[in-house]
């Protein structure tokens, strides 16, 4: 019940701050000439001020009491209040009798300072103490990843570089030393492991048992889902690796290399080494987890003014996409600028009638080249070969091309290709079962589809 | 001087006067003061901007080359979309979605609980329940269903995501249309082409980027603001080609005129345009110069790739074209053409799906069951032909149209429709994606045993736009622009990814 009212005490002490800030400003204001009509009402403004006050106080304490909160923080906020409560008392007394301005103006402008302070320290309470200044850090962490970079993923400590960032930067404002709601600490090892109210915080070796999980994979708007709604979420890879931490013994001391890594966290942990946010890693799996240097921007003008449009194929990468659609010519020239660019090239669309075996020869160490289209070019089965080192490819698009089944010989060394476009090409119904064996991963179109004349595609149906 | 000369003077003398006041520097700065202090204020604040804002995803707008391609925040799925609408609103009662139990239910009244409190387009009273006018079957190794009006497209199903509780809240034609393409039922919104353009441009620069394609012989009843560009520079409004004729009318240089002298002449008026920039810094002037450049590329490459009669005749005869008519067919082929030269996004608006049955062309079982004719081969073959030339992973196509249709049977003004038809349905409606990343033979969402309302996996526009959106590469939530001191989003303040369906 006390703590029932302990909780209104967040919103009376708005009340004290307003009218105490008013009384003293009348205070000062009622110095000059223009405002010395506000004398008669200075007076009822202190009272009412400090009566507020000391209902703030004894709510506030009543809410301390309540249990969540500990530590230096509150007892400095609470002497604080009190200093604020009895020192308007006093205030309010002396004003009728003492007529020096200096000693009026003194008093109030402490008052002034003391209510500020009070007020910061509540808000640290409720907000975290870092909730203020936290926008002017860098890299604030507000919508980014709350772990930091790892330079060296496999050789760092799981839990002192990846859960404790994580801790602290999405749990600490309400569970750690200044404040621990639901009696939970998260800030060391040992209260980690003592858990809260619930008990079973964390249960080794079984994540789905352990409430910390089951709170952070509520729905959103369940009551008990952690971080609360208001406060930034963890993000899906921050999930995972808490999960595989908890499923893998939450050991404090083993370094990541020391835990089996399934698939996902293997693309996790590469993320943490580059530091990018778990939102754009799941989607950005597409992009060699090696990052390359950015190409010079007059390199890349240059491409624009031979019609050609190259660009990064997402703004966190300096991987490429071409395509040469409207190239006005394939000289040597053009050659040369793709080979300045072929660490960078990711896609590359040549599609294009002034293409053949001679171009090829261009794109023969793009060694990163995932994606390769060819369609309605001159190429023959001797300009393949210059891809045949091109093992990252993973769709190849030869649509329209003089290629035979002679040629997709030299693509056999290409074990991460998957889907091969072969549609009016040279290559036969015969040809196919070869091709199969060469290439038994690569799911193989040769097109030419039909789509059936039926009765229905030429009748209408006509009203009774 | 009589006393009304002098009169006279002194109101022209008080006149002069106040008109000097108005003019002086004194003047100026004491009424603009506020005004001045104000603007401080506001580069002030704008810049500690970040203390407030979240990060938003940045776009380089580039006035002097407004289409040039960009890159996505993440990397994206899809490079280019194809979006089929059905203008009118198809029943997903005779397509997609089926409701046996409507079957017992024929003929009867319908129950009240379906009808308090709720209010339709056209039925008054106590309409009839009306059962599926066609018949259905389950397609391919997903075993989706679909109905005999659409017999092609019943062997693409293992290539389709389909979303089977779609809901609206308007049920009105233009207002519906307007919500799904532009995010507000209203007017004055960019439509989701010109997002996507000005936030990936356009990988050939001969082109419009944003082309816009309608038939059915009537566009849709929201009329061209839903291609429109809203608040954004007006280079990323959807271009509306013709299938028939020029494709861009006057796009011919007049006889008599020759290339050289078009050149010429646009370069003189670029020049002009050019000084006017150097004076006022206007960037939509630079955005008029690129316009005009581009014009000037697109009368060569234009009235090629918009003429679709150099295919050859396998491919008419695969999407069913009608030579030298508007068609759906045709514009179908010209969207696959258009993708393939790099357009980003192909608009196609089919109208007369309207099916209230009030006359024979409007009912289910005559006029739906011809419209379906029209559509059925050539959307096969767009998908079946993106196949073939690897062009369907990286293009995403969307088949709707903007509500649903009631399980009732429309009785307009309480007296029943003298042809089967259903009225406008808000609740719950079909719409299906393919390519572009999305799973293949895959449903998402269910609706009740009568397809009233969406029972799981319920979706609405801001929902499908955040999708499209995802599998371009964006994040609908920080892909704003700054209009009227605020950021705008296409999907506004909701939307969410609809994640069951991407790949």
């Amino acid at each position: 019940m006390l703590e029932f009212f302990g909780r209104f005490h967040p919103v009376f002490v708005h009340l004290p701050i307003g009218i105490l800030l008013l009384g003293c400003i009348c205070i000062l204001l009622s110095f000059t000439a223009k405002f010395i009509n506000l004398k008669p009402a200075i007076p009822i403004m202190l009272l009412l001020g400090a009566l507020s006050a000391v209902v703030s106080c004894i709510t506030g304490y009543l809410l301390a009491n309540g249990g969540d909160y500990d530590g230096k923080l509150v007892s400095n906020h609470q002497w604080m209040g009190i200093s604020v409560a009895v020192l308007s008392f006093i205030l309010w007394i002396i004003y009728q009798k003492v007529k020096t301005n200096a000693i009026l103006g003194t008093i109030a402008a402490v008052l002034i300072v003391l209510i500020s302070i009070t007020g910061h320290l509540g808000g640290s309470l409720t907000h975290g103490s870092d909730y203020l200044t936290a926008p002017l850090k860098s890299g604030s962490t507000k919508g980014g990843s709350a772990i930091p970079p790892i330079p060296n993923v496999q050789e760092a400590f799981v839990y002192q570089n990846a859960i404790q960032p994580l801790f602290q930067n999405r749990c600490y404002s309400c569970h750690s030393s200044e404040k621990q709601k639901g009696k939970l600490r998260l800030d060391q090892e040992a209260y980690i492991l003592k858990g809260g109210e619930d008990g079973h915080t964390i249960v080794k070796g079984k994540a789905d048992d352990s409430e910390l999980m089951k709170r952070i994979l509520l729905p959103l708007n369940d009551e008990d889902h952690m971080a609360p709604k208001e406060k930034p979420q963890l993000t899906n890879n921050e999930i995972a690796l808490l999960k595989w931490w908890i499923d893998n013994g939450a050991d404090f001391k083993k370094k990541f290399k020391d835990l089996p890594q399934p698939e996902n966290i293997k693309t996790i942990l590469a993320s943490l080494q580059k530091g990018e946010s778990g939102a754009e890693q799941i989607k950005a799996s597409d992009i060699p987890t090696e990052e390359v240097t950015a190409v010079d921007n007059k390199v890349l003008k240059k491409f624009t003014d031979a019609g050609i449009t190259v660009f990064p194929v997402a703004q966190n990468t300096n991987y490429l996409s071409a395509n040469f659609i409207n190239a006005q010519s394939m000289g040597k020239d053009v050659l040369d600028l793709i080979k300045s660019i072929e660490k960078q090239l990711l896609w590359l669309k040549l599609e294009s009638n002034k293409v053949n075996d001679q171009t090829l020869t261009a794109i023969k160490d793009c060694k990163n080249l995932t994606r390769l289209n060819l369609n309605n070019t001159q190429i023959t089965d001797a300009g393949l070969v210059s891809l045949k080192d091109l093992d990252q490819l993973q769709s190849l698009s030869l649509v329209g091309t003089k290629i035979t089944a002679k040629g997709i010989n030299h693509l056999k060394k290409l074990k991460n290709l998957k889907f091969l476009y072969v549609y009016q090409t040279g290559i036969t119904k015969a040809d196919l079962a070869g091709i199969k064996k060469l290439l038994p991963k690569v799911s193989l179109d040769t097109g030419n589809y039909k789509v059936p004349m039926i009765a229905q595609d030429t009748t209408v149906v006509k009203a009774p | 001087m009589t006393r009304d000369e002098l009169n006279a003077h002194r109101l022209i003398k008080e006149a002069h006067e106040a008109n000097a006041r108005l003019h002086s520097r004194r003047h100026f700065l004491k009424e603009s003061a506020m005004g001045l202090g104000a603007l401080a204020m506001g580069s002030l604040l704008g810049s500690c901007g970040n203390l407030f804002s979240s990060p938003q995803t940045k776009i380089a707008y580039d006035p002097a080359h407004p289409l040039l391609p960009k890159s996505p925040p993440i990397v994206g799925k899809a490079r280019s979309v194809i979006y089929l609408h059905m203008a009118g609103a198809p029943s997903q009662l005779e397509l997609f979605d089926f409701k046996p139990e409507l079957m017992k239910m024929d003929g009867q009244d319908c129950p009240p609980s379906l009808l308090a409190g709720k209010k339709f387009a056209f039925i008054t009273g106590v309409p009839k329940m009306l059962r599926p006018q066609a018949n259905f079957a389950r397609y391919g190794q997903s075993g989706a269903l679909v109905s005999d009006n659409l017999p092609h497209f019943s062997t693409m199903v293992d290539e389709v995501s389909f979303l089977k509780a779609v809901k609206t809240d308007q049920f009105n034609h233009a207002p519906a249309q307007l919500l799904v393409h532009t995010g507000s039922p209203r007017l004055g919104r960019p439509s989701m082409g010109s997002w996507v353009t000005y936030g990936l441009g356009s990988e050939n620069q001969n082109l419009p980027g944003y082309v816009v394609l309608t038939s059915g012989g009537s566009f849709p009843d929201a009329g061209k603001s839903v291609w429109g560009s809203g608040f954004l520079p007006s280079v990323y409004q959807g271009v509306q080609c013709r299938s028939e004729g020029d494709p861009v009318l006057f796009i011919k240089d007049p006889d008599g005129m020759s290339r050289d002298l078009r050149k010429a002449s646009i370069e003189a008026i670029n020049k002009a345009n050019e000084q006017q920039y150097q004076e006022y810094n206007d960037p939509e002037i630079l955005s008029r110069i690129a316009q005009y450049e581009m014009a000037y590329r697109m009368q060569i490459s234009a009235p090629e790739v918009m003429n679709i009669n150099d295919e050859p005749a396998y491919i008419h005869e695969m999407y069913g074209t009608q030579p030298g008519k508007a068609c759906f067919a045709n514009n179908v082929l010209l969207a696959r053409k258009l993708v393939e030269k790099g357009v980003r996004y192909v608009q196609l608006f089919d109208w007369g799906w309207d099916a209230h049955g009030d006359n024979p062309n409007n009912s289910l079982n005559i006029g739906l069951k011809n419209k379906c004719r029209t559509i059925d081969r050539p959307i096969t073959a767009l998908l079946l032909d993106l196949k073939q030339r690897g062009l369907l992973e990286e293009t995403l196509v969307v088949w709707g149209g903007e509500f649903g249709r009631t399980p009732m049977m429309e009785n307009r003004n309480g007296i029943q429709n003298p042809f089967k038809g259903r009225d406008h349905h808000t609740e719950a409606f079909t719409i299906w994606m393919a390519g572009g990343g999305v799973k293949k033979g895959f449903t998402h969402g269910e609706t009740d045993e009568i397809g009233y309302s969406a029972v799981s996996g319920k979706v609405d526009a801001f929902d499908i736009q955040a999708t499209i959106l995802n599998q371009l590469g964006f994040d609908h939530e920080q892909f704003t622009y700054p209009f009227q001191g605020r950021p705008f989003r296409l999907t506004d303040v909701a939307g969410k990814v609809i994640s069951e369906i991407v790949a």
